[in-house]
């Protein structure tokens, strides 16, 4: 398709800009900068925040660049005193609402609102408040808001809407009465959310936040009765560099490890040595479905968002998911089982802390149904529910972690580089992958092959199903038999191929949905801001690792091999069935009519 | 004269009124005002809200979006009688505060009013107070409305008289 293009002034210069370009990215294409707040690439354009205006001859006032589109002739200016005041004006009233509390927030120094502040020279505050004081949401264990920091700027709620295809979240009242709101002021924990933090990664303020449990673990860490062990995710390794200021995608394995000893945990285990046994239970599983006529497709159950999703949106098909817990699931139960027994430790002791990139890990952690491994304990050793605790006992984001190394003054960029402790932290490079959009696919792809098949894969690359597309796919040939697969990221793609399996359309065996645009690494619990060329490169370095590993395929991972030896036995085994795999819950959308269970939480040792 | 009805009875009338609406144009506010008029208190309760959304796909934030743009629709139960204080300006100079204030009193419900609230419903579901901006009939202020029909040039006495004869047409009714 030929663009047009058209010639424009931008501040005396003659620039030129494909017509219909909106003057934003004009300028932008001309090298220029204006400063943007409710504008975000790919994801809002709601004009609301008024920041952005420029100036263009002829027109009575000024206009929002991030909407206003060029024309033949255009003459624009992008700076000068009557756009600064505007501007400024423009940030000085959202302030006059905005709480003056920044030293003691999570957003601080990583704030949008605090930056333009800065940046245009707000030196006083000219405007008092006109709003009344709103009640924070605390109501979900995974995401809090505050609407007393919220700037309406709406991004949270054209990711919810447009991306998610959620919708947990929206406007309500009118005028000054504005606010994002649940349904009914519900709260997320009562409302359909899945948890999935895209809201909290695109918020330019502290509005929206995931739940602090960097206190907790700093306390659990210096009780000397306990054994706190973390496990991290295959994203983290390419996101916790880029938070503590390193380049965006910067691969820093062996400085996490490094520098997680550093903060105190006792062992460093990796979410990759559960995730290539995912694969195994995984794997076997889709070829006894096939074998068996079980049903198909199969969907992966990695993503818990993702899972909240299917029970809220689709509770009819929820026996088209994979019953294989998520790897941080299975990772808290075999610690507190079978490194548990090996290691002689009491499993009531051990603190499995996990670092993930994701809010809805917070609240999957706390699901009535992961505590596996206790139910495993309690009959040998005749314990109450006193004794009670969960697989995994709290769960950080990239971003607490970050804060964690910072008050711990852990100079990243100067650590060494530290191998993960064994035996739960050897990984192949099918694990490394479950990070990028289609890894679990991929993954999945080089274990199924050769267990049917019998035969060494000729290219272990399937990349067909890497890459950003929204939804790829793929026909394999296993011995004669071809399937197809598919991987789909974001919810509103997970939603589009549930609509085809509603109708009995769907073509594939197999299909891998992770929640968040781009896989795991760009979840909502990673480093903000969080774009399309940050996910590019963190994907890249996940490949890369991959590449470098010399294991790359979850079935030749020797101590998952010991795993099943010692313990498990084989997998979909009698064992297996009882500490990895689970079951779902047909929410629906009236979710408070029936979170009675949800409510309860089980009593963890920790804090009694 | 027994005008309730059951839930299931009211949701089956929602379901009518969607049907009526179902392609149309902009059909979640006609479903939502309809609803709202068959309501008895002519509200909308959370189940008529929940009916609404699960029924039309709309999701339920997008549906509480609505209600609370509109000052049209009510979220609370809404008494027999609505007595709508003009607060515009050529009122306000006349005294529409003091007759809000009367109201209050009147009506036992000042500390409600007092405390901000859009409007009142009495315990009794007899009497909504409610304010409007203006009622574009300036010239005649301050005025009120009382179900609809609009009262000029009221003082304190004529708004306790009107009161007093739907409080009295009331009771008439109850000794029947």
């Amino acid at each position: 398709m030929n663009t047009t293009m058209v010639n424009i002034k931008i501040n005396g210069d003659n620039h030129q800009a494909p017509l219909n370009a909106t003057i934003l990215d004009a300028c932008k294409r001309a090298g220029i900068r204006i400063p943007t707040l409710c504008y975000l690439e790919d994801v809002s354009k709601n004009a609301s925040c008024a920041v952005c205006v420029v100036e263009v001859k002829g027109a009575k006032s000024l206009l929002r660049s991030c909407t206003a589109c060029v024309y033949e002739g255009m003459e624009i200016a992008t700076n000068s005193a009557r756009i600064r005041d505007a501007r400024k004006t423009s940030v000085e009233l959202l302030l006059a609402n905005h709480p003056k509390d920044c030293l003691s927030c999570l957003r601080n120094q990583n704030c949008e609102l605090q930056s333009l502040a800065s940046d245009l020279g707000v030196k006083e505050e000219r405007y008092v408040r006109t709003k009344k004081i709103e009640k924070c949401d605390t109501s979900s264990n995974a995401i809090h808001r505050d609407p007393n920091k919220c700037i309406l700027c709406g991004r949270c709620i054209s990711v919810c809407q447009n991306v998610q295809t959620v919708s947990a979240i929206g406007l309500s009242g009118r005028g000054i009465k504005s606010k994002i709101s649940t349904y009914m002021e519900k709260g997320l924990g009562n409302v359909a959310c899945t948890y999935c933090g895209q809201c909290a990664l695109v918020c330019p303020t502290g509005a929206i936040v995931e739940r602090d449990d960097t206190d907790s673990v700093f306390e659990e860490m210096s009780n000397p009765d306990k054994y706190v062990i973390v496990q991290t995710a295959p994203a983290i390794r390419v996101g916790i560099g880029e938070a503590m200021g390193m380049e965006p995608g910067s691969l820093v394995t062996g400085k996490m490890v490094a520098g997680l000893r550093k903060l105190g945990f006792k062992k460093v285990f990796d979410t990759q040595f559960t995730a290539d046994l995912t694969i195994l239970e995984e794997g076997y599983e889709l070829i006894n479905r096939i074998k068996n006529n079980g049903k198909l497709p199969m969907i992966t159950s990695c993503s818990p968002g993702w899972i909240k999703f299917a029970e809220h949106f689709f509770p009819d098909l929820l026996g088209h998911l994979s019953s294989c817990k998520s790897p941080q699931q299975m990772f808290g139960a075999v610690a507190k089982t079978y490194y548990a027994a090996k290691m002689e430790i009491d499993p009531r002791k051990i603190v499995v802390v996990s670092v993930m990139p994701c809010t809805a890990k917070k609240y999957e952690a706390r699901r009535p149904e992961m505590s596996g491994a206790f139910d495993y304990w309690k009959d040998k050793r005749a314990w109450s529910s006193e004794d009670a605790f969960y697989d995994v006992d709290y769960v950080l984001t990239t971003r607490e972690l970050a804060r964690m190394f910072k008050e711990t003054g852990i100079t990243f960029s100067s650590l060494p580089v530290e191998e993960f402790d064994n035996p739960l932290g050897a990984s192949t490079g099918a694990a490394v992958i479950f990070g990028a959009t289609g890894g679990v696919m991929e993954a999945a792809m080089r274990t199924a092959y050769e267990v049917i098949t019998g035969n060494p894969l000729a290219d272990i690359n399937f990349t067909a199903v890497r890459g950003m597309e929204g939804i790829k796919e793929a026909e394999v040939d296993l011995n004669g038999m071809k399937i197809k697969i598919a991987a789909a990221h974001t919810l509103k793609n997970a939603r589009t191929l549930m609509e085809q399996i509603e109708k009995g359309e769907s073509p594939y065996a197999f299909i891998e949905v992770m929640t968040c645009p781009g896989g795991c690494l760009g979840g909502g619990g990673q480093p903000i801001p969080t774009t399309w060329e940050t996910r590019r490169k963190r994907a890249e370095s996940i490949y890369a690792e991959d590449a470098n590993k010399p294991l790359r395929k979850s079935h030749e991972n020797p101590n998952v091999a010991a795993l099943y030896s010692e313990f498990l036995k084989e997998p979909l085994g009698e064992m297996s069935h009882h500490l990895l795999h689970t079951s779902y819950q047909q929410r629906g959308l009236l979710v408070w009519k029936t979170n009675g269970a949800e409510k309860k939480e089980l009593k963890t040792p920790h804090h009694a | 004269m027994d005008g309730s009805r059951t839930l299931e009875q009211e949701m089956q009338e929602i379901d009518e009124v969607i049907s009526r609406y179902k392609g149309k144009h902009g059909e979640l506010l006609g479903i939502l005002e309809e609803s709202q008029i068959l309501n008895e208190h002519k509200f909308l309760s959370e189940d008529a809200l929940n009916h609404v959304a699960l029924k039309t796909g709309v999701p339920l934030s997008r549906v509480y979006n609505v209600v609370t743009f509109y000052s049209f629709f009510n979220l609370k139960p809404q008494g027999k009688h609505t007595v709508t204080v003009c607060r515009g300006t050529a009122c306000h100079t006349k005294g529409s505060r003091t007759l809000l204030d009367d109201l209050g009193l009147i009506l036992n419900c000042k500390k409600e009013l007092d405390e901000g609230e859009q409007f009142f419903t009495t315990p009794d579901k007899q009497f909504t107070v409610t304010t409007v901006a203006c009622f574009g009939q300036c010239a005649l202020a301050p005025v009120i409305a009382i179900d609809g029909i609009i009262y000029s040039n009221v003082t304190t006495s004529k708004l306790q008289m009107l009161v007093r004869r739907i409080s009295k047409v009331r009771k008439i009714h109850e000794n029947h």
